[in-house]
């Protein structure tokens, strides 16, 4: 009996060193098979979450997207050689839809941080936002700083689950946010008269403030949070994330998103596009 | 029913409601802030598209399409649904019963906003995969492609709408179920009986006797249900359905046009259903005709 569990033993090692091996090899074959970067290859299509956000995101006059993160999934559809299909995707639900399979990554000017991190992975950052603040001339009048805003008697409104949300509980966490799952909502609530302000992602706040002179003004000039934008994709997938990572160091030599961000942020030439 | 002549309590009434409605409007155009521009709207239902001169459906005309293409789906497939399901919880089986029972309370009492993220998040997703439907649709020749494009959604886009299908139909057919039964259930116990008499078989009766009489009670609420399908169809562009609520909602976000485009969707959805509402109106006059009341 014990002679035999003695051989048992042996046999299971020496069955287990001569395996593992090829199972090991299989199992990297495995995973670069169905990386998400091998099956859009596979599929020859590239589904890309994104959500409206000027000009980011948006729609032209011919229902086309068009903005800088459309020029950005665009590029790089067009350098792996597949197709580009977008999924508008409400912001406040892109990363479930991701992790759930509705698309293969977000495009859409997401900002690193270290919540969102744990639940999807971010390539390095290859562009970066700040948020700004506009406010109603006639609720905020007088106020020129932040923290003039910092009051419980202060209403502000933000986009429901995005970073700017997240930095009025940071910089304002006595004042009363209010959140609206669409840019439009809040910048309509700001033009009422309902919150004091609007805290957004640049250059909305300092558009807005342009091209509503007698009731917006900007308090505070320029951005006051400083935030790197990534791709998400699904955790758990290297081959991915390596490649997006490269993609974006050669893309960023070329100086291509330089150029692409001054057109869509730093001019208005695109406008004619829209209205 | 005779008809009254306009009295004097009816000009005050209907001047009251003009009021209102002028007031109400005085109020949005004195204290709303708002830069009306209805001009950038007509380019969203058509624009001309100069490389091939022709004019091309934009945005709110594909959501209305869409929106049609959701309810029709959506009605077809409810209503096998709702009468299987009604068959079921008048039948005699009592784990039928039990069956339409369980499905009918389930829908019934959840939110329906609740209903598209269970469907979508957790059962479509797993269906989708399991039967490896997308494969399928991408190996398709492109006549199929386009045949489907046509009358559901794009190849690629097949998943989420059939997805947004499938909770619209269990959704609305719930409610067709409840409509079934009590038309089924609202005919005299006499008529069973007769029937039974006769030497029906239960098959027989529902056939011969009972259905034909319960469809006229059946046909008006079930019309109102498929009404309320067009209406309640808005609910999927959470989930990003290109249909006519989700577009306008995007359009707003591209140019923040916001009352012109809700005031466009809202009128866009009074002609679906205010038609459905008038080939109702004829259908329950005619079936009231034959039926002589």
């Amino acid at each position: 009996m014990k002679r035999l569990t003695v051989v048992c033993t042996i046999l299971a090692f020496g069955l287990g060193c001569a395996l593992s091996p090829a199972y090991a090899k299989s199992l990297r074959e495995d995973l670069a098979g169905q990386s998400t970067i091998e099956q859009v290859l596979k599929r020859g299509v590239l589904r890309v979450g994104m959500s409206t956000f000027v000009p980011w995101a948006m729609n032209d006059k011919k229902g086309n997207l068009i903005g800088f993160e459309i020029d950005v999934a665009k590029r790089l559809a067009a350098d792996m050689g597949v197709k580009v299909e977008f999924v508008p995707t409400k912001w406040s639900g892109i990363i479930p839809a991701l992790l759930t399979g509705k698309f293969d990554i977000i495009i859409g000017g997401m900002g690193i941080t270290p919540e969102r991190n744990l639940k999807v992975n971010f390539s390095r950052p290859y562009d970066y936002t700040g948020m700004s603040i506009v406010a109603n001339k006639k609720l905020a009048k007088g106020f020129s700083r932040l923290e003039d805003f910092d009051k419980p008697s202060v209403a502000i409104a933000a986009r429901t689950g995005t970073t700017a949300a997240a930095a009025v509980k940071k910089y304002l966490p006595k004042a009363s946010l209010r959140l609206f799952d669409d840019e439009s909502q809040a910048v309509q609530e700001l033009l009422n008269g309902r919150v004091h302000a609007l805290v957004a992602s640049a250059p909305l706040p300092a558009f807005k403030a342009l091209e509503y002179p007698d009731r917006l003004f900007m308090p505070v000039k320029g951005d006051f949070t400083r935030e790197p934008i990534g791709f998400a994709v699904v955790k758990g997938d290297v081959d991915t994330l390596n490649f997006l990572d490269n993609w974006i160091t050669v893309v960023e030599a070329e100086g291509w998103f330089k150029e692409r961000k001054h057109y869509w942020f730093e001019t208005k030439d695109w406008k004619g596009l829209v209205e | 029913m005779s008809r009254r002549p306009v009295g004097w309590i009816d000009v005050v009434v209907g001047a009251a409601c003009a009021a209102l409605v002028l007031w109400l409007g005085y109020l949005m155009g004195s204290r709303v802030r708002y830069n009306w521009n209805w001009s950038v709207i007509p380019q969203f239902f058509f624009y001309y598209d100069e490389a091939g001169s022709r004019w091309v459906p934009n945005l709110i005309v594909k959501g209305f399409l869409m929106t049609i293409k959701l309810s029709v789906w959506a009605t077809l497939l409810a209503t096998p649904l709702g009468v299987l399901t009604a068959l079921l919880r008048i039948g005699r089986n009592l784990v039928g019963r039990l069956l339409g029972r369980t499905y009918v309370e389930l829908v019934r009492n959840m939110p329906p906003l609740v209903l598209v993220y269970i469907v979508y998040y957790f059962v479509s997703d797993q269906l989708v995969r399991a039967l490896g439907v997308e494969t399928l649709l991408l190996s398709l020749g492109p006549g199929m492609q386009g045949f489907l494009e046509g009358c559901c959604a794009p190849v690629t886009k097949m998943p989420v709408f059939a997805s947004a299908v499938f909770m619209l139909a269990i959704y609305e057919g719930a409610y067709i179920a409840e409509i079934v039964r009590a038309g089924v259930q609202s005919i005299d116990r006499g008529q069973w009986e007769a029937s039974s008499a006769l030497g029906f078989t239960r098959l027989q009766q529902l056939r011969h006797v009972i259905f034909p009489q319960a469809l006229a009670r059946t046909l008006p609420p079930y019309a109102g249900q498929v009404i309320s399908t067009i209406k309640d169809s808005a609910i999927v562009s959470v989930i990003s359905i290109p249909e006519l609520t989700f577009q306008g909602l995007e359009i707003m976000a591209s140019t923040y046009r916001t009352f012109e485009i809700w005031i466009t969707i809202t009128a866009l959805y009074f002609v679906l259903t205010f038609t459905c509402s008038l080939g109702v109106q004829r259908l329950e006059a005619a079936l009231g005709a034959r039926r002589g009341y």
